[in-house]
């Protein structure tokens, strides 16, 4: 059986030395084919003698297996092998961009004003929609701004006619709203508003976002604790907030809302203007008088409102130092956000 | 107002740093916005809102200060001696518009140049030193807050000092500044029996001005209606220092006191020798009476603030409380005439008290929550898609320029042409509210060119204003405006094929997004875009927009000069509304296989895919489950004036699997039909 290992020996080293699947097959039909090496054994076997002829049948039978299964070992090897080749020379330069379209940027004012949204959205509040273009009655008159009153000085108005305006605010839909619903309900009305103003700190265009709450106890704690959440949110939960008194004709008591300077924390620069302080939105209880020419009274209901310009909060949160940026649509300005 | 801290002294001690007072000022209302360093002497900025015409005075600060700190405030002495017989008397004509009038004589006065510590203050407020009479008149007025005028006594005809409304009486005057004036009927005017010397509480006439070889003047203080004296001012586009303070409400209580101390002060820096006081005071202040309840103050404030607290609070602002049973009587002074009702005794108490004592308390959660609304939650989602389409979201003012309409070259009677024109614009170019976002778009496109930016795409979403005849407010259609341009780009990953369908594509996109099944785009008409290159958006069966390339004539006139399209878009947003699908019903997922089918037909080109698909829609046949158009090919052996257009049919039944010859048979009845209708042949 020397003869045998010998065999063995040769068999594998042909087969380590094979580099094709194409090569496998010629060794197969070396020492497996009809003509084999190794079938020419198994055919001499009939020649021995019975009690020899068992052992050595199961011995070639063992080799014939080993030589199958070194056959298939080595086949999946190369074909392993060769597919490592395939997919090497199929590799792609991964730095290469992807083929994509950028996607394109919200508007920093649209970013700003979902933001808003959706803190007082989840404060319980509904959003309310008004015309732009305004009767002087909604825009003033309701709001307890009659005709021939200071405070309308507060406002420079484009006029349509004697009666029509561009909405100077977004309060009008404050009426709007008390006029379509029941209480108690809190909404807030965003929107482009108007004022006949342009100058390096004020566009004819800004947007505003005005809040109305109201309900049959409805108190300046309510005002100030929704404004200060809203605050905390949106700035951060310890920046912080100060309420002092103001005037608007439509709110009694009114107040302007300041939160410390996000800046310089309160030690004074050039945003705050040294008093470490940033005003930040007009708020107020329901005028009584605003109640009673909605139809509301007063003395069974209250409610507060506020307002804030959309422009100066994006200001703030994204460090822009010119109003006039938001509306030159440059695009390296709008992709920035 | 400007108030210079050394001058504020003489009202009241001051004991702490300007940083404090402002604060103090600021915290009760009265915002301080500046302090300024002016040689040895401080000035307060301060923010005086409309309803506290009280508070334009250095009296007025010092009010304030004086219920804030608890300083006692200062009176000035002030005694008038050696009074003579006026020898005018005071006619009253329109009791409503004043209320009352009071003046005296001064004779033998000497004008000139007033001290130089009094130029001071003057200048500390802002105010130019003009002579002793003049400046004093204005010295009281920043003092005590009441506007007071000199008359040059010598021009003053007759005996009467005449208050009545312009009508038709009085219709001109030549006013201090030199130019004659025509004075609105309904302005109120001081005359005297020849004609009008002043524009009552404005300015004063021309022809009675105190000048230096003025010796006897006529001293006025009088109070008139603010609506009035607002109205005549801007009729007249004259705002003076005087009517400002008129229009917030003067007190009609201290008119003889601003009346002396500025005698006073004349007496000192002028000589002369005034008259007794005369005072025609026809309509008495009243002070109001005004009830308010602690308990109503609490519940509106959110505070527990104690009723002795409040008594004292109003005690302090010299509202004269009164206590009752249960509510607090109040008696406002007659220098607060913006305290009219309980809410603004609930300010004040809260002012007092200060802001910050106020405790928050989250208001109880509403069950009724809608959220955004659906218009809202719309609107995101179409900002959302064209974002992600490429296109950045620009934001224009509303605004347009007249020339607008006729460079997008829109027809006469275009709706477009209905805008909205503002009477007041800050610009031509801003005098009309905008129709279409287009427009604005196209500048927005001119300006990042100019800027170097090559590839630009750019969406808005906005209400435009279009006005109906009849109607008080316009209509305001949302619309979704797109521009696009590429110029050559250095991008890794090229498109070719013409940028129309790019566009179209971003269209479409938002459409399916929405799942709007009922469009089509048909030829368009719009003047300023490429009648070959544009399209008209129908959504049920109504005209919504357009999408296409700019008119090259267009083009030209924007001065582009880069060969490439600019592409333009625009959408009604609420026709998408109006369109949107009811919330679908499920149907069954087939069952069965479905069997395609390509073939292409060579037909005259101007023949369009969306009419040969519906021929193929419209095959009798059920088993045609949809077809769409995959290929298009003009040129080379096709010939000129022929296109070939490649479609692929999918083939289906709902109730087995379809066999190859059953498909092949309806197949062939399909091209040949096409063939038929189209007169087109197989492409070979």
């Amino acid at each position: 059986m020397d003869d045998l290992s010998s065999i063995k020996q040769s068999f594998l080293h042909e087969l380590s030395l094979v580099q094709g699947i194409a090569g496998l097959d010629d060794i197969r039909v070396k020492y497996l084919g009809k003509k084999g090496v190794l079938t020419g054994k198994l055919k001499t076997l009939g020649a021995l003698p019975p009690d020899e002829r068992r052992s050595a049948g199961i011995v070639l039978n063992e080799m014939k297996v080993l030589m199958e299964n070194e056959l298939a070992l080595r086949k999946q090897a190369l074909k392993n092998r060769e597919l490592e080749k395939k997919l090497a020379s199929e590799a792609l330069d991964i730095t290469i961009p992807g083929n994509y379209t950028p996607p394109g940027r919200l508007h920093p004012l649209t970013q700003t004003m979902l933001d808003i949204i959706d803190i007082f959205s989840a404060m319980g509040f509904s959003v309310e929609e008004g015309p732009e273009v305004e009767t002087d009655y909604y825009n003033f008159e309701a709001l307890n701004i009659p005709r021939e009153h200071p405070a309308r000085d507060m406002q420079d108005t484009f006029y349509v006619s004697d009666d029509v305006v561009l909405r100077t605010h977004t309060s009008p839909v404050q009426i709007r709203a008390m006029q379509k619903r029941k209480p108690p309900f809190r909404i807030i009305a965003p929107g482009k508003v108007y004022r006949c103003d342009a100058d390096i700190s004020h566009t004819p265009m800004f947007h505003q976002i005005e809040g109305l709450m109201v309900g049959e106890d409805i108190s300046f704690s309510h005002l100030k604790a929704v404004l200060e959440a809203f605050l905390h949110r949106f700035f951060s939960p310890d920046v912080p907030v100060r309420f002092r008194p103001s005037y608007f004709p439509f709110t009694e008591p009114s107040a302007e809302v300041d939160i410390g300077c996000i800046f310089c924390k309160g030690a004074g620069c050039r945003t705050c203007k040294t008093s470490g302080w940033i005003e930040i939105l007009g708020a107020g209880m329901v005028n009584p008088r605003v109640f009673e020419m909605s139809g509301y009274d007063p003395q069974v209901y209250s409610g507060f409102a506020f307002g804030m310009g959309i422009e100066r909060i994006a200001m703030l949160k994204y460090s822009i130092d010119d109003i006039r940026l938001f509306y030159e649509n440059d695009i390296r300005f709008l992709r920035q956000f | 107002m400007r108030v210079s801290l050394d001058w504020l002294s003489e009202f009241i001690t001051l004991d702490k740093p300007a940083e404090e007072i402002a604060d103090i000022l600021t915290m009760a209302g009265l915002e301080v916005e500046a302090i300024e360093l002016a040689d040895d002497d401080l000035i307060l900025e301060v923010n005086v809102t409309p309803n506290r015409g009280d508070c334009l005075s250095l009296l007025g600060i010092a009010r304030e200060l004086a219920v804030l700190t608890g300083k006692p405030l200062k009176m000035l002495p002030c005694e008038v001696k050696g009074e003579t017989e006026p020898g005018k008397k005071i006619e009253i004509r329109d009791e409503t518009l004043c209320r009352r009038y009071t003046g005296r004589i001064i004779k033998n006065i000497k004008p000139g140049p007033s001290p130089r510590w009094l130029q001071k203050r003057l200048e500390s407020y802002g105010m130019r030193p003009i002579n002793n009479i003049v400046d004093v008149t204005n010295y009281v007025l920043v003092e005590l807050g009441h506007p007071l005028h000199a008359f040059d006594l010598n021009t003053l005809k007759g005996d009467s000092i005449i208050i009545d409304t312009a009508d038709k009486i009085y219709q001109k005057i030549k006013t201090l500044d030199g130019i004659e004036r025509k004075l609105p009927e309904d302005a109120l005017v001081i005359a005297d029996t020849e004609g009008p010397v002043a524009v009552a509480g404005v300015m004063g006439g021309a022809l009675t001005e105190v000048e230096e070889s003025t010796t006897s003047i006529f001293l006025e203080s009088a109070w008139f209606k603010p609506q009035s004296i607002r109205k005549t001012s801007k009729a007249l586009g004259l705002g003076s220092e005087s009517s400002y303070r008129f229009e917030r409400g003067t007190d009609l209580e201290i008119l003889p006191v601003a009346l002396d101390r500025a005698t006073c002060l004349l007496q000192e820096l002028a000589g002369g020798v005034p008259s007794k006081k005369l005072d025609a005071y026809p309509v008495k202040f009243t002070p109001a009476r005004i009830e308010t309840s602690p308990g109503r103050v609490n519940r509106l404030l959110g505070t527990a603030i104690e009723k002795k607290n409040m008594i004292s609070i109003l005690d302090r602002l010299g509202f004269s409380p009164e206590e009752k049973a249960s509510s607090i009587m109040v008696t406002p002074p007659s220098y607060r005439n913006d305290i009219e009702r309980e809410a603004d005794i609930v300010e004040e108490i809260a002012r007092i008290y200060g802001y910050n004592g106020i405790p928050t308390a989250l208001p109880s959660s509403s069950l009724s929550a809608e959220g955004i609304g659906p218009m809202r939650k719309f609107m995101r989602q179409v900002k959302n898609v064209i974002r992600g389409a490429g296109f950045d979201e620009a934001i224009n003012f509303s605004f347009m320029s007249p020339d607008a309409l006729d460079f997008l070259e829109l027809a006469p009677g275009d709706i477009r042409r209905n805008a909205v024109r503002i009477l007041n614009p800050l610009r031509k170019e801003e005098s009309l509210l905008r129709t279409t976002i287009i427009m604005s778009l196209l500048e927005d496109l001119k300006y990042n060119l100019s800027r170097d930016i090559r590839s630009i795409r750019l969406f808005e979403v906005s209400k435009v204003f279009i006005r109906d005849e009849g109607e008080d407010l316009p209509r305001e259609p949302l619309k979704l405006g797109g521009i696009f341009m590429a110029q050559k780009t250095y991008r890794f990953w090229q498109k070719n094929g013409e940028d129309f369908y790019i566009v179209k594509g971003v269209v479409e996109a938002l459409l399916d997004e929405f799942r709007i099944t009922g469009r089509s785009f048909e030829k368009c008409q719009e003047p300023f875009l490429h009648p070959g290159k544009s399209a008209k958006i129908v959504i049920g069966g109504k005209d919504a927009g357009f999408v296409g390339v700019l008119s090259p004539v267009l083009k030209e006139k924007l001065d582009i000069k880069a060969r490439e399209d600019v592409l333009v878009f625009e959408l009604d947003l609420y026709m998408v509304i109006e369109n949107l699908p009811a919330v679908p019903v499920y149907g069954p997922i087939p069952k069965f296989p479905y069997m395609e089918r390509d073939v292409a037909i060579v037909v005259e080109e101007y023949l369009r895919a969306a009419d040969i698909l519906k021929l193929i829609r419209e095959y009798p046949s059920e088993y045609i489950e949809d077809a769409v158009v995959f290929d298009l090919y003009k040129g080379g052996k096709l010939g000129p004036g022929k296109k070939s257009l490649a479609f692929n049919i999918r083939y289906r039944s709902g109730g087995k699997t379809l066999t190859e010859e059953e498909i092949d048979s309806i197949h062939k009845g399909v091209i040949a039909s096409l063939l038929e209708k189209t007169g087109g042949s197989i492409r070979q």
